[in-house]
């Protein structure tokens, strides 16, 4: 009996929420009621909290419509556009830092600094990708004008991601997100490793975006609205079997997009079957989005089960971190490599959410900012390598320091940085995650995260080893038949600017990361939404 | 079994309907092995979680019905996801001549 | 009971039992023509139950999509790789369907016993009715307007997507180099994830 009252109580407490709430729909429908049309037109949308991605949106169609003029002219003008449209929208975003927060097109949105943070890291990875992807387009003979169209409306879905705050909005930009991704990963249309590795992620993630609607739908059930901020508010006053049935779908999908053990078998055969520029991109980007989708789902809307969710994402890191970088050590295939090391960096940022506080925060932001550029700065060289050479084993980098320095020097200056050695950008984002998680008595999670880096330090090292210690008789046919360095054909510079530039990021970014540092803590303290969870967070701590 | 019969058909019976699809859905995505066939299993998913959301629409959220916009959206999604699924499937098809997905299955861990 | 109550259940017993026995047909039938007509079926009974909900716009987007496109999309790619395959036998084919089988009851399982469980907040507001179709044109211009706007970018993505993967013709040269161009095979020494192609 008393399980029924307390059960109807929580629900009457349920109704109360949702009468108090704020809620575009019913204010919505109250001006409607009343007003002539002309009052519609008064609601503020706000919209230009998505001047960032309109202005992606802009390059995408310019950019279709100059490949409309034959393949000649979009390898001259498409790089142009999409650089012009990115570096907008990095201004745009800079723009809205700090600024004050208002949601936009009436709860759907919301630019605050966590949203402005990813969505900054996502369009840096776009542009990163884009620079280092022209001229292995070109020799492969894909169509460059849709390629980078593609990638944008990627990019334009995992912004709209990181900002959006109601159901549908999630859903929908995800789905963009994802959709591109597949097409993306299937582009080189001949090869049959490609296609088999876009019909593998395609039906892995159709089936994930279905278990992901399933628990939304209960969500909506649940608390009738689709806005994050209604459902977070009804599920503090339900802990009925339905909230944990929705935070176990929900769950499974954000480990999905996160490519967390054992969630992760997708990962392995995508990045080795896709193109290699458009894996730099889903290795960062789309994980980058991933991440923000967590935080807002299940810090913002999971807020009442805390311990729940924290104990299933404790799990996941182990995982991660274990599976991943066990696994990397026996990979000979580059890219391979560093799928199962990107699974284990996952697993390094979950630390940090599954903290929950400031620092931890902070960290995370701050860990992927580092990793867009020790990752896509390893990319670049990788892709520089194939292009040459047009192979990406582990043992025909041997004695590559004599042919290449530049490969060299950046894919080891990469790697270390990856591995977390110090003085590299990779190392401070390191210990400022493994930092918080100690503050936080988090114990189990920093023990393995520190086993697992040296674990990683061995496979990562070894691979420089076969770049630097090998003497010029031991080179690898490859390499001894290494072409002449050619940097004046078209694509070639871009590629160089976005090696050199990741690299110089990596290497010296760490003795000044000061600045990224507060950039992180600015992040964090901008954001409503966190700034509460750390808040119950403390209460829980001291009660 | 009358009483129960009377109470139809109440927002429980969607649900399980819903439930029921969903769950030969999985079924169907985990052992077709024709291509074609898991593409068709997650389409019964997505239509399960359609049932979901149009019968909270019309019991839980009947004035504003939102539910029934978001099943709008999931059938445009599933549309775009079934074309590039479709398109995908053939570029493969063309490279490898069949759509036994045990002969695409070479994930090795 | 009325007897615009019992012509109400007799629809929705019938309507679900073709939802669910047909989506048993789409899984379970060999022959994949007939799965794909089966899965008309299932959208279409599916339409049914959404008008049995009052909600007549969604009924007849789900006739014109899942039915007009969506089906007729999978015929035509069935169509298309019609090969006859005579798949390899795999051992131990029917321990894992009966596994996967129990694995899925017991997700049903949970599903329902949640589903019976939760106190749903019943009866909600009263239903709009006939009004429904103007309400979601509202919704999609006010508080839905940005999903609205974004699904267009991923139909018209997704449509140049398709058509770029399904086109046949590729660029045959490196356009800047005038190379004979080598689509997916820049990394020839990748080990293939695939055997070579088939006969």
């Amino acid at each position: 009996m008393t399980v029924g009252a307390s059960s109807a109580a929580t629900v009457a407490a349920a109704q109360r929420f949702q009468a108090a709430m704020p809620d575009m729909g019913a204010s919505l429908l109250a001006t409607q009621a009343m007003a002539a049309p002309g009052e519609l037109l008064n609601l503020s949308l706000n919209a230009s909290a998505v001047l960032p991605e309109a202005a992606v949106l802009l390059a995408m169609i310019a950019t279709l419509l100059v490949d409309l003029a034959g393949e000649k002219v979009a390898t001259r003008w498409v790089p142009p556009i999409c650089y012009i449209g990115l570096g907008s929208s990095l201004v745009l975003l800079a723009l809205q830092w700090n600024a004050p927060l208002e949601p936009s097109f009436l709860g759907a949105f919301l630019a605050d600094n966590l949203a402005v943070a990813f969505r900054a890291v996502i369009a840096l990875s776009t542009l990163l990708s884009l620079l280092i992807s022209w001229r292995y387009a070109e020799k492969s003979g894909t169509p460059v004008g849709e390629y980078a169209a593609i990638l944008l409306a990627a990019t334009l879905g995992a912004m709209l991601l990181c900002g959006a705050t109601d159901l549908v909005s999630v859903f929908i930009s995800l789905e963009t997100l994802s959709v591109a991704s597949y097409l993306l990963s299937g582009y080189m249309k001949r090869d049959a490793r490609s296609s088999e590795a876009a019909l593998k992620y395609l039906l892995v993630g159709s089936a994930a975006a279905a278990v992901f609607l399933y628990g939304s739908s209960l969500l909506y059930g649940l608390s009738g609205s689709t806005s994050l901020d209604t459902i977070g508010l009804a599920l503090q006053s339900s802990t009925t079997p339905l909230a944990a049935l929705a935070l176990v779908f929900v769950l499974a999908t954000v480990a999905f997009k996160i490519a967390a053990v054992p969630f992760h078998q997708w990962t392995p055969d995508v990045y080795e079957g896709s193109p290699t520029p458009v894996v730099a991109f889903l290795s960062v980007g789309s994980k980058a989005a991933g991440f923000a989708l967590a935080l807002r789902i299940l810090v913002g809307c999971f807020g009442a089960f805390d311990d729940q969710w924290k104990l299933l994402f404790t799990v996941l890191a182990v995982l991660s971190m274990t599976l991943g970088n066990v696994v990397a050590l026996a990979q000979t295939s580059m890219k391979r490599m560093l799928a199962y090391s990107s699974i284990g960096q996952a697993g390094f940022v979950m630390i940090g959410m599954v903290c929950g506080t400031e620092d931890g925060f902070a960290a995370m932001v701050l860990y992927m900012a580092a990793y867009l550029f020790m990752n896509l700065g390893a990319f670049a060289c990788i892709i520089l390598f194939s292009i040459r050479t047009g192979s990406d084993r582990i043992s025909d980098y041997a004695g590559l320091y004599q042919k290449d320095p530049l490969i060299t020097l950046g894919l080891s200056l990469c790697l270390l940085s990856l591995g977390g050695i110090p003085p590299m950008l990779g190392f401070f984002g390191k210990i400022y995650l493994f930092f918080a998680g100690w503050a936080n008595h988090q114990y189990l999670l920093v023990v393995v995260g520190l086993v697992t880096s040296v674990i990683s330090i061995y496979y990562y090292i070894s691979v420089i080893k076969m770049m630097v210690v090998k003497e010029p008789q031991e080179a690898s046919d490859v390499v001894k038949a290494y072409p002449d360095v050619n940097w004046s054909l078209m694509g070639m510079q871009p590629l160089r600017v976005a090696l050199i530039g990741c690299v110089a990021i990596t290497a010296v970014g760490g003795i000044l990361s000061n600045p990224l540092f507060q950039w992180a803590n600015t992040a964090v303290a901008g954001t409503p939404l966190l700034q509460q969870a750390i808040a119950l967070s403390s209460l829980k701590g001291l009660g | 079994m009358s009483d129960f019969l009377a109470t139809l058909p109440s927002l429980q019976a969607y649900l399980l309907v819903a439930a029921m699809l969903f769950c030969i859905g999985v079924w169907g995505l985990i052992n077709s092995r024709n291509a074609v066939r898991v593409l068709m299993s997650i389409e019964l998913m997505l239509n399960a979680v359609n049932i979901n959301l149009m019968a909270f629409s019309s019991f839980v959220d009947g004035d504003l019905i939102r539910g029934q916009v978001f099943a709008v959206f999931v059938i445009t999604v599933a549309a775009a996801e079934a074309a590039v699924g479709l398109a995908i499937l053939l570029s493969l098809y063309r490279n490898r001549v069949t759509v036994d997905m045990e002969q695409f299955n070479l994930l090795r861990w | 009971m009325t007897i615009a109550t019992t012509t109400e259940l007799i629809c929705f017993l019938v309507l679900s039992a073709v939802v669910v026995i047909g989506a048993l047909g789409v899984v379970l039938l060999s022959n994949i023509v007939y799965s794909a007509f089966l899965l008309g079926g299932v959208f279409t009974a599916v339409a049914g139950l959404y008008l049995l909900l009052n909600a007549s716009f969604v009924a007849m987007a789900q006739i014109l999509v899942y039915v007009g496109a969506i089906n007729v999309l999978i015929l035509f790619a069935i169509m298309l790789v019609n090969k006859r395959e005579d798949l390899k036998a795999i051992a131990n084919l029917t321990t894992r369907r009966a596994v996967s089988a129990g694995v899925c009851a017991g997700l049903l399982a949970l599903l329902v016993r949640v589903v019976v469980t939760t106190p749903w907040s019943l009866p909600g507001p009263p239903a709009v009715g006939e009004e429904a179709t103007a309400r979601i044109g509202e919704h999609l211009f006010t508080d839905y307007l940005l999903p609205f706007e974004v699904a267009s970018v991923l139909l018209l993505m997704a449509m140049i997507g398709a058509i770029v993967l399904a086109r046949r013709d590729v660029l045959a040269t490196d356009v800047v180099t005038g190379e004979v161009a080598d689509q997916g095979l820049i990394e020839k020494a990748r080990t293939p994830l695939l055997m070579n192609r088939a006969e």
